[in-house]
């Protein structure tokens, strides 16, 4: 007997138990507005082998959607590499090793707000933001003492930094030459996604052409100089937590790696010298199976624009590799307590979508910076997942789930109308400088701060399930004092550093912005000179101006 | 009544995650409310400086960078010293419960925290904030000796070309061009009638002109009456409780002397006050 006919029984059955007990909404969208169907069988997925091959393919295979390599977490779990990084760069190291100490297998760092914008710690902007977010970086001093005791031959370290990532890792380098190791032996990733930044982060300092520039500049020299580092991390992260859906963070996030590979390949730089060094970083939100669809149809979608859009020849540019973090703004102040449990489900969304590195937030996180219990807890949930789940036993459990499958081809099938619009606005940086992509994603955070208010979006514990109190809990206190500590500490470096070799420095740097040769040796040299993060961004904003937004 | 409640709604500091601001932005002017956002990296002295140039009668304050304790205390010490402490100020953000107290002490009406219905702010922001006084109208009576609008004054980031506007599109003419370095700024007069059009192209980023632009973009910047005796004109409207930029008059160039009543009481239109020199010559001759 054939389906169809069964299906159309149950169907008519299902209908009219319905008309007497109806279900709890008329209609099931989910947050990018996909309508999900009662049921799902073979129907809604073709079964043929041709089908098979080519949509889905064989782990570590064109086009990777069941993942990038073939034996996956049954070879070795993903890199659990929880984001950290406040107050002093004695403090993060210390946060650091305990990290290492407790089973992290990678380094993350966060950078305070004066840091992420280029600005000193006793800058005048620094005001009340230093140490607060992330650690202050404002010398190859304070890098030093950040990386004090950390192996940069053996440990890989993963900075989120954007505007002034030549900097930062400029004062890397400098550190693992200060240690002997030579840069063909560090790893680690620096985001770099300055479109991002236009679109939903906000820590910017130039305008979009000289930071392409930069960008390029840091695809050129890695290629050559620092093979093992991932110079960009083109991030949806954060266009998430800015508001949008999963399918526009899929579209944005590989619209913008799109005018990255753009760029590179108007600066003379053949695709698969870079490529492959490209990797992303995705949120994992709390639809579970829109997540994983979302994952899996990234690694598709980005296999088929390497090699049909880009013409890349070597498999390793068409793999997307991701980083994943789960959503912070999913986590709510009420009955933190609750945070473990969201996390635990975005968590296992990441890994069934097949990430390569993840972060798990700490519950505390919606009130403020992670204790170093809370922190743990994070780190023991992964652990966890990798070692008592099961989860890890077999590639990509998932796929073949009618429903899973089908979402994954709703997910890209869309994703792929915003690239062709965003294509047809000239691209992802001209959509930004019209605004568009930022215009999306408030309207996608207006409509879902609406529907949480008119209740129709449930979220426990704020709408449903309050309590009238919730216990306090105790929270990470960074040093008010640390302000002023730090400019001290800059106070003495500026006064015994060696004058001329600094100036010197900060000329070639500003001839090199001028003219067009790659600026990460100037601004290495510039580093080795004791030029502080500020100092030289100055010498980049006086010659590339900055970005100054349109006001909403 | 029947005035909209104006808001201002800024980030102070360097974050630059302003969803939060962004959907109370919207949510407010769903609520009837006139907002304005600041955009992001604001100074405490940028926001004071812009609520009271937008007059508005609140502040939101949003943060999620964990500076909060500095730097909204400083927006309402800096009201205060303005004298504007009658600006209603409400914070919100990534902001621990036992800091609450203290910012509540430090002026700040209320904090909002994530998961408050946007409702309930515009509620709490309609039951407290001071409508303003504005001085009551004494009939109508114009300022003693106003004789007509003189000029109007129009920011323009770059005059040489906003002239073609003016010259091509409109057919007016340049007649005067000067540039007026205290003030930091070049103006350029185009006559029609009796009412002039003025540019004002600044020259320099810390000028009055250049902030404005900065603040709110090119565009209309003030209406100058022509009036028989600034200094009357200035004690009259200081009388009625008017709140003047300038206490005595100065020189406006073309041999002018000019004085400015400030926007906050004024409906938001910055006012000028301008007496020809050699106009009341002219007429008695």
């Amino acid at each position: 007997m054939s389906l169809e006919p069964r299906l159309e029984e149950w169907q008519r059955k299902t209908e009219a138990s319905v008309a007497k007990r109806p279900e709890r909404k008329n209609d099931f969208p989910n947050h990018s507005d996909i309508s999900i169907s009662r049921l799902y069988t073979t129907k809604d997925v073709p079964a043929t082998d041709e089908s098979y091959l080519a949509k889905l393919g064989f782990p570590g295979e064109y086009p990777y959607t069941r993942g990038i390599q073939p034996t996956m977490y049954r070879g070795r779990f993903w890199t659990m590499r929880q984001y950290a990084g406040f107050g002093s760069a004695e403090e993060t190291n210390r946060r650091f090793r305990y990290l290492l100490e407790q089973g992290q297998t990678g380094l993350s760092t966060a950078f305070d707000l004066p840091t992420q914008i280029g600005y000193d710690a006793d800058h005048a902007m620094s005001r009340g933001e230093v140490g607060k977010v992330g650690v202050s970086i404002s010398s190859i001093h304070d890098m030093e003492t950040l990386l004090q005791d950390i192996p940069l031959d053996k440990v890989s370290t993963s900075m989120t930094i954007n505007a002034p990532a030549a900097v930062l890792l400029a004062m890397y380098l400098v550190v693992a030459e200060k240690q002997g190791v030579p840069w063909n032996q560090v790893s680690g990733t620096i985001q770099n996604d300055i479109l991002k930044e236009y679109v939903a982060r906000g820590t910017y300092i130039f305008p979009p052409k000289p930071s392409m520039r930069l960008i390029t500049d840091i695809f050129d020299f890695c290629s050559r100089e620092v093979p093992n580092w991932n110079t960009i991390s083109i991030s949806g992260y954060h266009i998430r937590e800015a508001g949008s859906t999963a399918v526009q963070e899929l579209a944005f996030t590989l619209s913008n790696a799109i005018a990255y590979v753009d760029a590179a390949q108007k600066a003379g730089l053949q695709v698969d010298d870079f490529a492959p060094r490209l990797s992303f970083f995705f949120n994992a939100h709390n639809d579970f199976f829109e997540e994983i669809a979302k994952f899996r149809a990234a690694r598709r979608m980005w296999a088929r624009i390497m090699k049909e859009r880009f013409g890349a020849k070597n498999s390793k540019s068409m793999q997307l590799r991701f980083h994943t973090q789960t959503a912070g703004s999913t986590l709510t102040a009420q009955q933190p307590d609750n945070n473990v449990v969201r996390v635990t489900v975005q968590a296992m969304a990441a890994v069934l979508g097949g990430t390569q590195s993840l972060h798990t937030n700490s519950k505390d996180e919606a009130l403020a910076l992670p204790t170093e219990s809370s922190a743990r807890l994070a780190l023991r949930t992964q652990q966890i997942l990798a070692n008592e789940s099961g989860l890890t036993d077999t590639i990509d459990p998932l796929g073949g789930s009618y429903y899973v499958e089908a979402l994954t081809d709703a997910v890209e099938e869309r994703a792929w109308e915003y690239i062709n619009y965003i294509d047809h606005l000239g691209g992802a940086v001209a959509a930004i400088e019209q605004g568009y992509m930022q215009q999306e994603i408030h309207r996608a955070a207006y409509d879902t701060q609406q529907a949480i208010e008119r209740g129709e979006q449930v979220v426990v514990g704020v709408n449903q399930f309050t309590t009238a109190s919730d216990e306090s809990s105790e929270l990470l206190r960074v040093d008010p004092e640390i302000g002023q500590k730090q400019a001290l500490r800059l106070a003495t470096l500026r006064s015994q550093r060696p004058l001329q070799a600094h100036k010197a420095a900060l000329q070639k740097l500003r001839e090199t912005a001028v003219g067009e040769g790659n600026l990460m040796p100037a601004i290495i040299d510039a580093v080795r000179a004791y030029a502080t993060i500020g100092e030289i961004c100055d010498v980049l904003r006086d010659e590339f101006g900055e970005y100054r937004p349109s006001v909403f | 009544m029947g005035y909209p409640i104006r808001v201002l709604v800024a980030k102070p500091g360097l974050d630059g995650h302003d969803r939060g601001a962004l959907v109370i932005a919207q949510g407010l002017r769903d609520e009837g409310m006139e907002v304005i956002y600041t955009g992001l990296r604001q100074t405490p002295a940028q926001i004071v400086s812009t609520a009271l140039q937008e007059d508005v009668s609140c502040i939101g304050l949003s943060s999620l960078s964990g500076a909060h304790m500095e730097l909204f205390p400083e927006v309402a010490r800096l009201l205060r010293e303005q004298g504007a402490e009658d600006i209603l100020i409400v914070g919100g953000g990534v902001i621990p419960d036992a800091d609450i107290p203290p910012l509540k002490a430090a002026g700040i009406a209320a904090v909002f925290t994530p998961g408050t219905r946007i409702e309930k702010v515009a509620e709490f922001i309609r039951t407290h904030v001071q409508i303003r006084d504005l001085p009551l109208d004494d009939g109508g009576t114009p300022f003693p000796g106003v004789q007509g609008i003189d000029h109007i004054g129009i920011a323009v980031l770059d005059a040489a070309t906003a002239i073609a506007f003016y010259t091509q599109g409109l057919g007016l003419s340049v007649t005067h061009e000067e540039v007026v370095q205290d003030q930091g700024v070049k103006t350029i007069f185009l006559p029609l009638n009796a009412v002039q059009i003025e540019l004002l192209e600044p020259i320099g980023d810390d000028s009055p002109i250049a902030k404005f632009i900065a603040a709110k973009g090119p565009g209309l910047h003030h209406i100058a009456y022509a009036v028989d005796n600034v200094e009357t004109a200035l004690a009259h409207a200081k009388t009625l409780g008017y709140r003047l930029i300038d206490e005595t008059p100065r020189s406006g160039g073309q041999g002018k002397l000019i004085a400015f009543v400030h926007p906050k009481s004024t409906h938001g239109v910055l006012t000028e006050f301008c007496q020809h020199a050699h106009k009341g010559v002219d007429e008695s001759s």
